[in-house]
């Protein structure tokens, strides 16, 4: 076996740049889509396309934060490097996205709501979260021993995971600014045209490749770094 | 070893319970104690004292909403309302565009000696329905309020 030949079993580095490509490409798509196919707003105009950013981004970062929650069962139950390394990961990609979407929603309340932020229920939890992973990742700073590392930001990344559901359910509390949610609704279709819908799917389907792109890079650095393959659990 | 790995499981578990209960609590609790805005109704009964910064919400009443009465030549004036109460709004400064008759907005502001409101700050708010304009129609962001 040479050094280049890549071990039966772990076809992840083969498939991996494809799936950066389609990743690109899928993003190419759902960028032209969003900025030139689809109809412009009735109420908000062109602003309103920071949608096709903000929302993808929003609920790959739900996901990111529900999959640290997992791994970290995960780690805690069965003590295999894999959850920790799959936790760290997806923390790390959940904190860009998080704040990539905070940005963008910053962006598109400036010219619709007048301001950059306000201390409204939805903006005040999406903080709270940001703040929490940011603490998640500065924890894993501080221990150096492997097992306890692993062990004590497990239960940080299982308790903090609260904070999605709340985040996501934050618009239904009275009096807040922040609009409801448009296609999760809890009833009736989603409030938005087709073309815009189809739009929006092809965007979180691109985020979606460039969550899972990210993450298996992200992964492998991690085992590499425990000094493990990939697939060995 | 077996019963080691046995009550460490059965504490995971408890764990769960527990921060499920403490994060349902706390959101149930935060939900119903923080409150981003008041609407008129709420304000007069709970007596804000005029000069008390406070952030109103309502929607601008229909038929009410002037622009550009100031020397300035950029206030508006609007009556805001919940249905039951209505407040007389003063503002000045950055209106947002999306400001408009029948829309909910949220002010920043204090009011004064006779119940009028003088805002600091307008924000508008939006509803999360997106469509397409239809023909012929201008749509509501290029309509000046």
């Amino acid at each position: 076996m040479t050094e280049t030949t890549i071990p039966r079993g772990n076809t992840l580095p083969r498939i991996r740049p494809w799936l950066g490509i389609a990743a690109a490409a899928s993003f190419v798509v759902a960028s032209v889509m969003a900025l030139f196919w689809a109809p412009t707003d009735a109420v908000q105009g062109d602003v309103y396309r920071i949608l096709y950013v903000h929302v993808p981004l929003a609920w790959l970062a739900y996901l990111a934060f529900v999959i640290v929650f997992l791994a970290s069962v995960g780690w805690l139950w069965t003590k295999r490097p894999f959850f920790d390394a799959v936790a760290v990961a997806s923390a790390e990609i959940g904190v860009l996205f998080t704040g990539l979407f905070l940005v963008a929603g910053s962006i598109w309340a400036k010219p619709t709501w007048g301001v950059w932020w306000t201390w409204e229920p939805r903006l005040v939890t999406t903080a709270i979260m940001f703040v929490m992973y940011v603490g998640y990742l500065l924890l894993r700073g501080l221990s150096t021993d492997f097992s306890r590392r692993a062990t004590r930001a497990a239960a940080f990344g299982i308790i903090a995971v609260i904070d999605v559901p709340i985040v996501h359910l934050s618009v239904l509390w009275a009096n807040s600014l922040h609009q409801l949610p448009t296609v999760l609704r809890a009833a009736g279709s989603p409030a938005l045209d087709s073309s815009m819908l189809l739009t929006l799917m092809v965007s979180l389907f691109a985020y979606t490749l460039i969550y899972t792109y990210f993450m298996t890079s992200r992964v492998s650095l991690e085992r590499a770094r425990q000094g493990r393959l990939w697939t060995r659990i | 070893m077996l019963e080691r790995i046995g009550a460490r499981r059965v504490l995971l578990i408890a764990a769960l319970a527990v921060a499920v209960f403490v994060g349902t609590v706390a959101a149930t609790n935060l939900a119903s104690s923080s409150v981003y805005y008041l609407t008129p109704t709420e304000a007069k009964d709970r007596g804000v004292n005029p000069g008390q910064a406070v952030r109103l919400g309502g929607q601008v009443k229909q038929g009410s909403l002037e622009c550009c009465f100031m020397y300035a030549g950029d206030g508006v004036r609007f009556v805001m309302t919940d249905g039951v109460n209505d407040v007389l709004v003063i503002a000045n400064g950055t209106i947002p565009g999306l400001l408009r008759e029948g829309a909910g907005a949220v002010v920043e502001g204090t009011f004064i000696a006779d119940g009028t409101f003088r805002a600091t700050q307008v924000i508008a708010k939006h509803d999360e329905v997106y469509t397409a304009p239809k023909a012929g129609a201008t749509p509501a962001h290029r309509t000046a309020p």
